[in-house]
């Protein structure tokens, strides 16, 4: 017994040699990736086509040498890309020198003070000549937060021909319900986003803002001061167009967990001759065509208007979203951020990015552009969407009043105008009040 | 005992084995078929492609999600070994102790590898996430490395110690007998014994470590540390509204062959592994 | 740990009893030391990443504090838990995890049995392929299992649904049928671990028991019933054990298939919404830690309740 307990003891130096080692080896591997050389600004980037990557590589070559960008890529899902970003920056880390930021989390970040500064001067240049809802978005409390990148916004598509068959006249508004009606006559469906994520919060959002009404009112309040708008008429008329939607033959196979992505290929596979969705379904059209999936006569078919409207008397509120940019609070170098911020919302930059990754441009001179409109036939009507379009509640909540709007209205087929509107005023209060969980 | 069998049970449990195959096979084969199938084919709700392409695997080597999903391989290997490593190492000396010492806390030991092995991995994410980020290992291998040994260490304890239990340790007395040293006797005699234990514990614990979701999703936020399945959530398609189903298909083919290869190679030790404590050795 | 700590003077002598002949009480005091030596890293090791953590949650749930505004952290003492434990979600999510549960490990049960008659019987020359083929589910990543389940089942990419001639029913479009491709995914994934721990279960019971068993006379049912299911009641107790808190932890699946939506969110993934996306690290450590007392309270009903005796299980006498 007591000999095998020494031979065990003496293989033990070895093993702990193997531990030590392979502890060394793990924070060693950790360690690696600080280099001299000019300062690395890293900019963390939501997914694209790869064009945030190539205009961080045109700046860089820009700076000749003073700095370079890298690209860290950020989940899919917008509050997938916030959770990552938070954790971050509640950890202080100063490894975040820029961001891209869907604009309803900015204020949650203003408020926390992630974001640095931007001077005045510099907050006048960047949002000179940007659409206006695209300045809104990147403003907190009266004061220019973050760079605005790209702006982007949903629009009506429509097959021409089936919209013609059902003489649908789409030069002018076009309410919801007579899109039901076409869509019923023609047999065919609308797709809209009912899946439970940030494309439902979307959806109700873009219908209560057109019914005149305001999800929060005071969006800048403390939380338990917090006054909300959706419960009122307003608030109820939003949540009966829905149901007639989500109720109506048009609303086409699995609305509950449908998504862009999903819409889109309803839309091309011409199961959906209506769609309200981001213009990514223009070069995704595109690219279908190329894969031999979508004729080239049907992607012809394809038409565009302004988003759809709850009454035939008042304006339509289409949604809004894009990318701003934020500079870490605790970049080491801000001053070197903000300039390549600027570097990168350049209209040259902004046009590259439109033409080749389809996500529109903030300032309004770039839907001028030959590649632009020649690339995006429907640029003009996207400027003039994103001069229409309603920002989601802007508060440092959001997270908070987008959850509860996707616990209250989905499924979509179960919203009640008598009922949804109250819950989801309910519950809002409640969970910042802290009294429930969500 | 196949000879005492009649030809009718044979055929019945052939059946039966056959049904298993199907059984285990059948969802591999799926995501397989999907991964190959050409852009044009992804939605056509069949199960086979009508245009077999390795575009889906361009796509995550050389392509858009290469970035992604080239670094989070890296990441998952490394973290991985090196989290096996460490906990099979641990839990060698704790299963000698277990199988061949007498002393108090030897139940103890157990029943906290227990309680940790049924240990709600959420229930630790959050205190662990505000940990690392204070003392900087948010984002990092160690960060990761060390809430793995929570899931391997439990697992390698109980299955090394069963395994020790059943060698038959006087053998190495009885070679010593025989005039061979405490050494030679420990690494002729007790080395092979014991090594079939130790490696089939090994590759126990990397299967558990490379399944990790948790603390993949919760403890890194870039490239930097972050694990194959954390990153399967987290793929993307040419836009931030496209769905990359052909890519996320090829990826997990990719990261299930090397658990394919382990099995094929090491099967019966697997599988004696799982079941050898419990049977008289 | 104190049994360890030895003083000087003993463990002097416990050096020199490692002699031929040692004294009872000193050879018994050198293993003991021994014994820790060796295994005190590892089981300092576990305590440090777990309970050191999860006392970290229960210090945490006493306070109101969300990271994005530190500087309004405040002691709330139990609040926490009586928001939760007065809210329906918690409730809910606890009895959509009961659910899975129960159905995925009874389900998980009976298909585990069969497939560890099947290896134990199996002609020589098929083992080792079914041996290789129901590993694959054992090892592969769970996530890979929750994307597979979820592209056959999908109404876009799923071929499940022209199979079964279902048009476009939408399985992840409400509760029931989300449920049930989640336990489908986690079955078929976990069966193959019980399947072993059973067929280790099924070596243990004596051939000759058996045989007996035959000589009476005894049909192939009423041996399966009479003498191997008695004979390895522990085997299917710890299977049962692991596998029902394996399952109680279930998120991988969920997280993939639905997010959480028509309902099918489970406790687990409740505590991680409530830290990770709300960042109500107060609220997410309360839920953490009342995650964790259902888990202690299951396995006490499992070890006090049925009786497990887990040394038996494992070999040890």
């Amino acid at each position: 017994m007591a000999s095998q307990s020494r031979s065990v003891r003496a293989r033990r130096p070895r093993a702990w040699a193997g531990l030590v080692a392979a502890a060394l080896l793990a924070t060693g591997l950790a360690a690696c990736g600080t280099e001299s050389g000019p300062p690395t600004l890293s900019w963390y980037i939501n997914p694209d086509s790869g064009g945030q990557a190539e205009i961080a590589g045109r700046c860089t070559a820009a700076t000749q040498g003073r700095y370079r960008i890298e690209t860290t890529l950020l989940p899919r899902e917008a509050s997938a890309q916030r959770e990552q970003l938070v954790r971050r920056l509640a950890a202080n880390d100063s490894s975040i020198d820029l961001m891209s930021l869907d604009p309803p989390f900015i204020p949650e970040f203003a408020e926390a003070g992630f974001l640095a500064e931007i001077p005045e001067d510099v907050a006048t240049e960047v949002t000179d000549g940007v659409v206006e809802s695209a300045v809104q978005g990147s403003t907190w409390e009266g004061r220019v937060v973050t760079v605005p990148f790209w702006a982007n916004t949903q629009l009506l598509w429509y097959r021409k021909s089936v919209a013609q068959a059902a003489g649908l006249d789409l030069s002018g508004p076009v309410t919801w319900d007579q899109l039901i009606e076409a869509a019923t006559a023609q047999n065919t469906t609308i797709a809209a986003q009912g899946i439970r994520a940030e494309a439902l919060t979307v959806l109700v959002n873009a219908v209560v803002a057109s019914a005149g009404g305001t999800i929060v009112l005071t969006p800048d309040a403390p939380p338990d001061e917090v006054e909300l708008g959706i419960d009122d008429a307003r608030g109820r008329r939003a949540a009966e167009v829905i149901q007639n939607i989500a109720n109506s033959a048009a609303a086409g196979p699995a609305l509950n967990t449908r998504n862009e992505d999903a819409s889109a290929t309803l839309f091309e596979q011409g199961a959906a001759a209506f769609m309200v969705n981001w213009p990514f379904v223009f070069p995704r059209g595109q690219g279908a065509v190329e894969d031999g999936t979508l004729t080239q006569s049907a992607l012809d078919d394809y038409g565009w208007a302004l988003y759809p409207a709850v009454d035939a008397g008042t304006p339509s509120a289409p949604p809004y979203g894009g990318i701003n940019l934020g500079i870490g609070a605790f970049s080491e170098h801000p001053d070197l951020a903000l300039e390549a911020a600027q570097c990168i919302v350049s209209a040259e930059n902004q046009a590259y990015y439109f033409v080749t990754n389809g996500n529109p441009a903030a300032l309004e001179s770039v839907y001028d552009d030959q590649e632009v409109v020649q690339a995006f036939p429907m640029a003009s009507t996207i400027r003039e969407s994103l001069r229409r379009a309603a920002p989601r509640p802007q508060t440092p909540y959001y997270n908070e009043v987008s959850s509860t709007i996707q616990r209250t209205w989905h499924p979509l087929g179960s919203v009640n105008p008598a009922t949804t509107p109250a819950r989801t005023a309910d519950i809002i209060r409640a969970v910042l009040r802290k009294e429930d969980l969500l | 005992m196949d000879r005492q069998l009649s030809t009718r049970a044979k055929v019945g449990w052939a059946l039966g084995g056959l049904a298993i195959l199907v059984y285990a096979l059948f969802p591999v084969a799926w995501i397989v078929s999907l991964s190959l199938k050409a852009p044009s084919d992804l939605s056509n709700q069949q199960f086979l492609p009508t245009r077999f392409s390795l575009e889906n695997y361009r796509e995550i080597f050389t392509g858009n999600a290469s970035e992604l999903f080239l670094s989070a391989l890296r990441n998952s290997v490394g973290i991985c070994l090196i989290a096996t490593f460490i906990s099979v190492v641990l839990a060698m000396f704790a299963a000698y102790a277990i199988a061949r010492l007498e002393f108090p806390g030897k139940r103890l030991i157990l029943s906290t590898a227990l309680a940790v092995a049924i240990f709600p991995v959420i229930s630790i994410v959050t205190p662990l996430f505000n940990l690392w980020r204070q003392i900087g290992l948010y984002d990092t291998w160690p960060g990761l490395i060390i809430p793995y040994l929570s899931l391997t260490l439990p697992i390698s304890i109980w299955t090394l110690s069963a395994f020790f239990r059943e060698i038959p340790w006087e053998m190495e007395q009885a070679a010593q007998v025989d005039g061979a040293t405490n050494w030679q006797a420990f690494r002729k005699v007790i080395v092979p014994l014991a090594a079939p234990g130790v490696f089939t514990t090994a590759i126990i614990s990397f299967f558990i470590a490379w399944n990790d979701f948790v603390y993949g999703i919760s403890l890194t936020s870039t490239e930097r540390a972050r694990p194959v399945p954390a990153a399967l959530a987290f793929f993307t398609g040419s836009s931030q509204f496209e769905l990359p189903t052909g890519a996320i298909s090829a990826a997990a083919v990719i990261v299930t062959i090397p658990v394919v290869v382990l099995i094929l190679l090491f099967q019966r030790r697997i599988v004696a592994g799982l079941t050898n404590g419990a049977v008289k050795g | 740990m104190s049994s360890t700590t030895l003083a000087p003077g003993e463990q002097e002598r416990a050096r020199t009893a490692s002699g031929r002949r040692p004294g009872l009480t000193d050879r018994a005091k050198a293993e003991r030391r021994l014994g820790w030596m060796l295994a005190g890293p590892a089981f300092a090791v576990m305590l440090l990443v777990t309970a050191y953590p999860i006392l970290q949650a229960v210090y945490e749930s006493l306070f109101d504090f969300r990271l994005t505004d530190p500087d309004n952290r405040s002691f709330t003492g139990l609040t926490n838990y009586w928001v939760i434990l007065t809210d329906w979600i918690w409730w809910r999510s606890l009895l959509v995890t009961l659910l899975i549960t129960v159905v995925t490990v009874a389900v998980e049960l009976v298909l585990g049995f069969g497939l560890a008659l099947v290896m134990h019987r199996a002609l020589t020359t098929l083992r080792p392929i079914i041996r290789t083929a129901i590993l694959i589910p054992y090892a592969i990543i769970t996530v890979v299992s929750a994307f597979a389940w979820q592209y056959a089942f999908a109404l876009d990419t799923g071929f499940v649904n022209p199979w079964l001639n279902l048009g476009a029913f939408n399985w992840f479009g409400s509760f029931s049928p989300s449920i049930v491709v989640i336990c489908l995914s986690e079955i078929w994934k976990t069966t193959p671990f019980i399947s072993l721990l059973l067929l280790a279960g099924l070596a243990q019971v004596s051939e000759d028991l058996q045989e007996a068993a035959k000589v009476d006379g005894a049909t192939w049912w009423e041996r399966l019933r009479k003498v191997t299911i008695p004979n390895m009641k522990a085997a299917i107790m710890v299977a049962l054990l692991f596998r029902t808190l394996d399952a109680f932890r279930v998120f991988d699946n969920i997280f993939i298939m639905t997010n959480g939506a028509n309902g099918t969110e489970s406790v687990s993934f409740l505590a991680y919404r409530q830290t990770i996306s709300r960042l109500e690290i107060g609220l997410g450590s309360a839920v953490s830690v009342l995650l964790f007392l259902c888990v202690v309270l299951i396995s006490a009903l499992f070890i006090k309740g049925f009786k497990v005796d887990l040394s038996q299980a494992r070999g040890e006498k």
